[in-house]
């Protein structure tokens, strides 16, 4: 039984019949995100994600290896993902079905191959040694786009996250642990996240953060990465009729004030965290500016 | 009112809050089973070496006048069948003898005879196919582990469909909801004026969008212990979608917070104001 419930028909014809019409079961507008929720949690890039009924928990981890042998000021950075029982009945321990591997390749190519973090950054010693990120993203309840859900939760864990400080001394590496020294923030170039419509009615109705059935009940989904820029560093369609490349046009200027919007939420959450950081004095110990005014 | 009986799995349901005896024997709902004690060795057992348990926390509830009892728990996601509710299922396939029925996703299906509908015969029977809704009755669960659970459409003893209203569903849209809420509407259905002043039992939230519905042609609803609700509104011609969509709003939200009936009211009227049905 690893597959989903397949929907009754009237409800896919239900949700079709609402569609054309431009109603959604939960009364949002097309293009409308599901109420997104941002915490943090007490250690550093610990982030939990809650849009609507969907949440995850993604978690930022830094360990120190070998940079591989034909990129050696590189670092190494690496999203994992497995989707478990915990999310959903539908998915089983220890056997991948087909969603795993598609969130697991957008993520890839929206957050990694786009270079939000800075790989170069995180090399210590040429050669010798780097830091490895590592992004574990644990579903903890399923409802439709866990894409961007996902995306969500990774760029605000790199954000918030902070390593710890190492220094190269006489050909060694020392690591100072997050007592000794102010923790680090990764270097993060651009902010892209995904932005997640699916497709019905041919391709002429286009819908923004499905829900599980909605997701179900559509022909395809449509998948851009973009940052606050404009930068579009993704697209995808793999499946569905044909949309109109007006369509695509204009979903892709939605998809940008979306990516505005929720990169501000972000931001929010990450600041009020810190000041909540900073009145029990932890931000205090965290401030770099301290040391470089006073010397 | 007395004061109301909390259960938790095993406790004993004290013998004088259930309803006084009466020829009629007494209806055991979800939540309840009997037992017999097991410290009595005699092989003749009476009346009183018997109990009844509960099986799941919740709050005792009593019909006086259906001489039942059963426990409403609070609102969990999980259906555990028992004879008699009354559950939504979707068809999965069909085999010779039996439609293979979904009553909970992921969850071992459910038998529904190809005749037990009402008037069924082998060549009247109903044609269903994969994804089709069935308003259906839970005729046994079966005993031990890996036990079928068998659904039935009419009532065998007299070859109706009772109570009214089961068999397919067509059209329409089917809400989930929690399988507290779900019993609730249930019972909010059945309940008197009188009852609706009770804070466990109180949903108004089913005569209050009838009310409010009725200038667009009213609708139907099959409420299943499931989980499930079904909602059509064909009458309701052009804003018949928005009028599902906003009752399948109101379930949800329902579900999802712990209103005061004044709290559903206000929240009814906001629903229907934003799905522009407020006429």
């Amino acid at each position: 039984m690893s597959k989903e419930a397949p929907l009754s028909l009237a409800e896919r014809d239900f949700i079709l019949d609402a569609v054309r019409e431009g109603v959604r079961l939960d009364g949002r507008e097309v293009d409308q995100l599901r109420p997104l929720r941002i915490s943090f949690g007490r250690e550093y890039g610990h982030v939990k994600v809650q849009l609507g009924k969907t949440s995850l928990v993604s978690r930022i981890s830094a360990e120190v290896t070998k940079p591989r042998d034909d990129r050696p000021f590189d670092g190494v950075f690496n999203i994992a993902m497995e989707l478990t029982a915990m999310g959903s009945p539908a998915w089983e321990n220890g056997r991948q079905g087909e969603l795993e591997p598609y969130v697991t390749h957008v993520l890839d190519r929206v957050i990694r191959h786009s270079n939000a973090l800075d790989t170069e950054s995180l090399c210590i010693l040429k050669g010798v040694s780097c830091w490895s990120i590592r992004a574990d993203v644990h579903v903890t309840d399923y409802d439709g786009n866990l894409i961007d859900a996902a995306c969500i939760g990774i760029m605000a864990g790199l954000q918030h996250f902070r390593r710890p400080d190492a220094v190269v001394k006489d050909g060694q590496v020392i690591v100072y642990g997050v007592e000794e020294r102010v923790p680090v923030p990764l270097n993060i170039t651009h902010k892209p996240l995904s932005v997640t419509f699916h497709t019905f009615c041919d391709g002429k109705r286009v819908v923004y953060d499905a829900t599980r059935k909605e997701e179900q009940a559509s022909e395809g989904d449509l998948v851009m990465g973009i940052n606050n820029a404009g930068d579009l560093c993704f697209v995808s369609k793999f499946a569905g009729a044909p949309v109109d490349a007006m369509t695509l046009i204009t979903r892709s200027s939605v998809a940008l004030n979306k990516v505005k919007e929720i990169n501000g939420m972000i931001d929010k959450a990450l600041q009020s965290d810190l000041a909540e950081r900073a009145k029990k004095g932890l931000a205090e110990e965290s401030r770099a500016e301290n040391d470089r005014i006073i010397a | 009112m007395a004061t109301p009986v909390y259960l938790l799995p095993g406790d004993e349901v004290p013998s004088d809050r259930l309803p006084p005896t009466s020829n009629a024997p007494l209806r055991l709902g979800p939540g309840l089973r009997l037992l017999s004690k097991s410290h009595s060795r005699s092989t003749k057992a009476a009346p009183s070496d018997h109990v009844i348990v509960a099986t799941e926390a919740g709050l005792l509830k009593t019909d006086l006048k259906r001489n039942a009892a059963s426990v409403l728990t609070f609102p969990n996601r999980r259906y555990i069948a028992t004879p008699n509710d009354l559950v939504i299922a979707q068809i999965h396939h069909s085999s010779q003898d039996y439609f293979h029925c979904m009553v909970t996703p992921h969850a071992p299906h459910a038998l529904l005879g190809q005749l037990a509908f009402e008037g069924a015969t082998k060549k009247t029977r109903p044609m269903l196919k994969q994804g089709d809704l069935v308003y259906a009755r839970v005729l046994s669960v079966g005993v031990g582990a890996g036990a079928e659970v068998e659904l039935a459409c009419v009532n065998p003893a007299t070859g109706k469909a009772e109570p009214g209203g089961l068999g397919p569903l067509t059209g329409g849209m089917v809400f989930d909801v929690s399988v507290g809420t779900a019993a609730r509407l249930m019972k909010g259905s059945s309940a008197s004026a009188a009852n609706q002043q009770d804070p466990v039992d109180g949903l108004v939230v089913l005569e209050e969008l009838g009310k409010k519905l009725e200038s667009i042609g009213g609708f139907e609803i099959a409420v299943g212990r499931n989980g499930k609700v079904w909602v059509d509104c064909s009458n309701g011609g052009d804003s018949a979608i928005r009028a599902t969509v906003a009752i399948g709003r109101c379930l949800t939200m329902i579900d999802d917070h712990d209103l005061s009936p004044i709290d559903q009211k206000k929240a009814i009227a906001r629903i229907l104001k934003e799905m522009k049905l407020d006429l």
